[in-house]
């Protein structure tokens, strides 16, 4: 029982931050690419999007379950939304199927197409659009690919050149670049460390969603009491809540 | 708008006569309009690989949509299967498929997927924020539940936008596998207008009692929603025993 809540707060932050800098790292590469014609095709796309991001995704015990690059229209040859996004093997998805290999998201089914026809107004693409920050999205049930409990990690991609109505010498937002962690994978990084402290605790999000609770009674998915300070977790939207307590704000009334 | 109703065609199967489930999970997709007409199906691969199945079984499931006159294969660059529109044979299908399951299984199908939904509809006003609940009011205002096609679409959507407010990865799971399975019939009667309009005014009681954080109502919504759905569905099926058309009027 040698630790406290900020030291735990900080070994979250630290997990995230390792999937920031990937997301950064990935990142360099790409805007280069970009930055290299007015228009990308898609398969340079692709193929760069690739080589970045499968070693990631086949690695053993892999922290991440899905990552790429999803460009805004302008930017791709002939396309309204480009996605160069791959999923690592799935156990028994019922979308999907099994999956031994890493699998690209295929988009071409008529559901997708609406679903995304919208996709600057989804959380994932709008906020780093608002703030030209990095985000986190969820917990929630991502139905589009894994159809398991995840966060979303994205950060902004910009453009130098000036066309698409940016300011010239300026730079814009083409799109984002984003990894999925499921909840249950980052619950077995830093599970053992929650359970170091004596005193029950819950990692939230902005929202007080629960992601992970040593208190029996506040589970993950769960709102919490937002009331409490808790300890921020540095670099991410996340905190850690000490005794934390199911969102009083929301009576159920039965 | 979500894919659910879609993706949910082409999820995973069972074990048993993998081709002939092949060929019933797209039949029920096109017949009822989830799949359009002239639509291109995915490829012979990406069928396999998303059904879960052997190459040689989605070819032979394939065959039999052709044989019943459902799609059609072209060949070369633009090539693939295609959707083929023909409402006077889906009728047709649609009663042979009725006939070929019992009422005790349709009522039964009805009683477990109305179950899940009232569990799902539960959690969702118990784990909803007020930002999710106002996403949910804001897609079902834009859902179109004008036509049968884009009320099938819209009201699949809803179970599974429902669904992912849960929280909770194995009912979203569920409500996809039992829309695979079952949620083309469950919405057979979305063919008529008051039923569409029914159907619209349950699932907005759903996303009031969400946003007001009422479990029990939303429950008791869902409950509603699903029982109304399965009226229709069980009319239809003693329509088609009497040896009568699947078109005529709900009788009340």
């Amino acid at each position: 029982m040698s630790r406290s809540a900020r030291d735990v707060a900080a070994s979250v932050g630290a997990v995230f931050t390792g999937v920031f800098d990937q997301l950064a790292a990935w990142r360099a590469p790409v805007e280069h690419l970009i930055d290299g014609a007015p228009e990308v095709r898609p398969a340079a796309l692709d193929t760069l999007v690739a080589e970045l991001v499968l070693p990631r995704l086949t690695e053993p015990q892999p922290l991440l379950v899905g990552a790429g690059f999803i460009a805004d229209g302008e930017i791709v040859r002939g396309r309204d939304v480009h996605f160069a996004w791959w999923l690592g093997p799935l156990d028994a998805n019922p979308v999907l199927g099994s999956t031994t290999e890493p699998t690209r998201l295929d988009l071409t089914t008529r559901g997708y197409t609406e679903y995304l026809r919208d996709f600057r107004a989804l959380e994932w693409y709008r906020i780093p659009a608002t703030t030209s920050d990095a985000h986190v999205t969820g917990p929630y049930v991502d139905h589009l690919c894994t159809c398991d409990y995840i966060l979303t990690m994205t950060m902004p991609v910009h453009a130098v050149h000036p066309a698409g109505g940016g300011a010239p010498g300026g730079t814009r937002m083409v799109g984002v670049i984003g990894a999925d962690v499921s909840v249950r994978r980052l619950e077995s990084e830093l599970l053992a460390g929650f359970l170091d402290v004596t005193a029950p605790l819950a990692l939230v999000n902005e929202e007080g969603r629960v992601v992970l609770s040593t208190e029996p009674a506040l589970q993950v998915g769960q709102l919490a009491d937002l009331d409490g300070a808790g300890e921020p977790c540095p670099g991410t939207p996340l905190r850690v809540l000490v005794d934390p307590a199911p969102s009083g704000s929301i009576r159920i009334i039965r | 708008m979500g894919p659910g109703a879609r993706e949910a065609v082409f999820a995973q199967l069972a074990d048993a006569g993998r081709a002939e489930q092949v060929a019933q999970r797209l039949t029920d997709g096109i017949v009822l309009g989830v799949l359009g007409a002239g639509e291109r199906l995915p490829s012979e691969p990406e069928l396999a690989r998303r059904f879960g199945v052997a190459l040689i079984t989605v070819r032979e499931g394939l065959g039999i949509l052709r044989e019943a006159g459902l799609v059609e294969t072209r060949r070369g660059r633009e090539g693939g299967s295609f959707v083929v529109a023909d409402d006077a044979d889906h009728r047709s299908l649609i009663s042979a498929r009725l006939r070929g399951l019992a009422q005790v299984e349709l009522s039964d199908m009805a009683v477990y997927f109305g179950a899940i939904l009232a569990g799902i509809a539960e959690r969702a006003a118990e784990r909803a924020s007020a930002g999710d609940a106002e996403r949910l009011a804001g897609w079902l205002a834009a859902a179109d539940f004008g036509t049968a096609a884009s009320a099938r679409t819209n009201q699949g959507g809803f179970f599974l936008e429902v669904a992912v407010l849960s929280q909770s990865a194995r009912l979203v799971r569920e409500q996809i596998r039992l829309q695979a399975e079952f949620g083309p019939l469950l919405l057979l009667g979305l063919d008529d207008d008051e039923q569409r309009a029914d159907a619209a005014a349950h699932d907005r009681r759903i996303v009031r009692a969400v946003a007001a954080h009422r479990p029990a109502e939303a429950r008791e919504a869902a409950g509603d929603l699903v029982r109304g759905l399965s009226v229709p569905l069980l009319a239809a099926k003693a329509r088609v025993e009497r040896g009568g058309a699947l078109d005529e009027p709900v009788s009340a």
